[in-house]
């Protein structure tokens, strides 16, 4: 098991947002967490990075745990956030930003990777000395992935990755989803966006006040409607 | 030929200015925190100077000491003093109450820092401004009927090439885009694993480097330190700071030489006792036109390193 999550308590003063869950990823998973807003999903994936302490909780990575770890840490581990509003520097220059991905890096070989991000990303390339503050919505989030990508991650989490992005980057994003998981990288998505997130992913779990009130293979998601209806379609229409 | 004298001793004040002022910004830019012990460590280090040239260390330890080790171990004390001050003033208030950096917290505890060091050395040496002795390098070059010391051209030297050397760290070493990130955004520095804990000592040194350097420079030039030497020159270097642009460390050298010769212009056209007003209208014009300072940006508050 790659990412083993068990009994996950998140608090926020009394705000209790995340009650004791669990979840795992699979080695070469794509696993979509879903839920309305205030589900938890944000603080879900902010104490996986370490951003938060959890209260309670285990978080194993390959086995080693990481619940009370630095973020610094669990990146050198292998873990990966694409943050929410993507959350890229934008007083840095594009390469720069590649750069602050191999922070940690010690090996001499985050270069090849940082080549690797441009060749994926040809806008990106064109872009190097430009501020970020200067990228489309789409560069930017391909931007917040390449760095994500060049910290040599097995587990990349992706925060909303679709929102504010127009529906033809969406497709492409979905398309980067599932490039990245075939290169051998195993993903942990949280999306607004139900139908997607459920086609690219083999397996999902729907988030209410916190904890997981369902959990099944994606496919399995995506045909009973009522109920992810239910607490997602809801939590929509509260929300807007 | 006297008021090109005065711009001269301006730009030399100003070396000193420009020091401290590039120790505010360096804090603000990357903590947002105004740290109100950098008059104090400006004031130490110039103090601590005199005192190891004069008896060496407290309580008999040791002779007085030679000029160069004096100079040097003034600088060490106020890099050891600024890391005193990150452990129990910045470093303590945030793993007690969280993100100390949105707080008023560290202001004012930096400033019980000031006033406790600038009275422990008023109860030890005294309120009287010390004469430092001349120094056996302090020569005068004449040119053309304008006097230019050594010590005060080595200051400009000093201030300059700290300030050019720490742009380039800044922009280019690997520690520098850590504090950048953290000044931009702490939160996604975090998750990247920047490690601040790691990262802010560095920032309280540099401000320890910085300080320690000007008290030395300035009490070579003038060759006289008090306990209150810091009050004014902190306030002039907020000042430049303000005048050049928040967040910007060139524009704090710039906003500091520009207090420095403003105010030995206004020495040579009005007197010494305008200087307070026309600096502190200066600052209040510069604000009216242009609120963001000459160099600095519009976002003040975010990202500004």
């Amino acid at each position: 098991m790659l990412l083993e999550v068990r009994g996950l308590d998140v608090r926020y003063g009394r705000n209790h947002a995340v009650k004791s869950l669990d979840l795992h990823v699979a080695e070469g998973e794509i696993v979509t967490v879903l839920g309305a807003n205030g589900a938890g999903k944000t603080s879900l994936l902010r104490a996986l990075q370490g951003a938060v302490r959890p209260a309670s909780g285990s978080i194993r990575l390959a086995g080693h745990e990481l619940a009370q770890a630095t973020p610094a840490e669990r990146v050198r581990r292998g873990m990966a956030l694409v943050p929410e509003g993507r959350q890229i520097f934008v007083s840095m220059s594009v390469h720069e930003n590649l750069l602050m991905g191999a922070y940690l890096r010690k090996d001499g070989d985050w270069t090849r990777d940082v080549d690797e991000v441009y060749d994926r990303f040809p806008n990106l390339a064109e872009r190097r000395d430009m501020k970020a503050s200067v990228l489309s919505g789409g560069e930017q989030q391909m931007l917040a992935i390449g760095r994500a990508l060049v910290s040599r991650p097995r587990l990349i989490m992706l925060d909303e990755p679709s929102l504010g992005l127009s529906p033809l980057f969406v497709t492409n994003l979905f398309d980067l989803i599932g490039e990245l998981n075939r290169s051998g990288i195993s993903i942990l998505l949280v999306e607004q966006n139900t139908g997607m997130a459920l086609d690219v992913a083999r397996r999902g779990y729907v988030l209410e006040l916190g904890q997981v009130v369902l959990s099944d293979e994606a496919q399995a998601l995506a045909g009973n409607s009522a109920l992810t209806q239910a607490y997602l379609g809801g939590g929509h229409a509260a929300a807007s | 030929m006297l008021l090109i004298q005065q711009l001269l001793n301006g730009v030399m004040l100003g070396s000193v200015y420009v020091t401290v002022a590039v120790a505010f910004t360096l804090t603000i830019g990357v903590l947002n925190f105004l740290n109100f012990t950098i008059p104090t460590l400006f004031m130490l280090s110039g103090m601590g100077a005199w005192a190891l040239a004069k008896w060496g260390l407290p309580f008999g330890l040791t002779g007085p000491f030679p000029w160069p080790l004096a100079l040097g171990g003034a600088v060490v004390m106020t890099i050891a003093a600024s890391l005193v001050v990150e452990r129990f003033t910045f470093r303590y208030m945030k793993a007690k109450y969280g993100d100390a950096t949105e707080h008023a917290i560290p202001l004012v505890s930096s400033l019980g820092f000031l006033l406790i060091i600038e009275n422990l050395i008023r109860i030890g040496y005294g309120t009287d401004p010390q004469r430092m002795d001349a120094i056996s390098w302090d020569t005068t070059i004449n040119l053309d009927g304008l006097l230019l010391r050594a010590p005060q051209l080595i200051s400009l030297a000093v201030a300059l090439a700290i300030v050019a050397g720490l742009t380039w760290v800044l922009k280019h070493s690997r520690i520098g885009r850590g504090l950048r990130a953290i000044a931009e955004n702490p939160d996604a520095a975090n998750i990247l694993g920047v490690d601040s804990k790691r990262l802010v000592p560095v920032i309280f040194m540099l401000t320890g480097l910085l300080c320690g350097l000007a008290g030395i420079l300035f009490a070579i030039n003038y060759g006289e330190v008090s306990p209150g030497m810091g009050e004014e020159i902190g306030s002039k270097a907020i000042a430049g700071m303000v005048i050049g642009g928040l967040g910007s460390i060139w524009g704090a050298v710039l906003g500091g030489l520009i207090i420095g010769i403003a105010e030995m212009l206004t020495v040579h056209f009005f007197g010494a006792d305008t200087v307070q007003v026309v600096v502190w209208g200066l600052l209040l014009a510069a604000l009216f036109v242009r609120p963001q300072g000459l160099l600095g940006h519009h976002s003040i508050g975010k990202g500004k390193l």
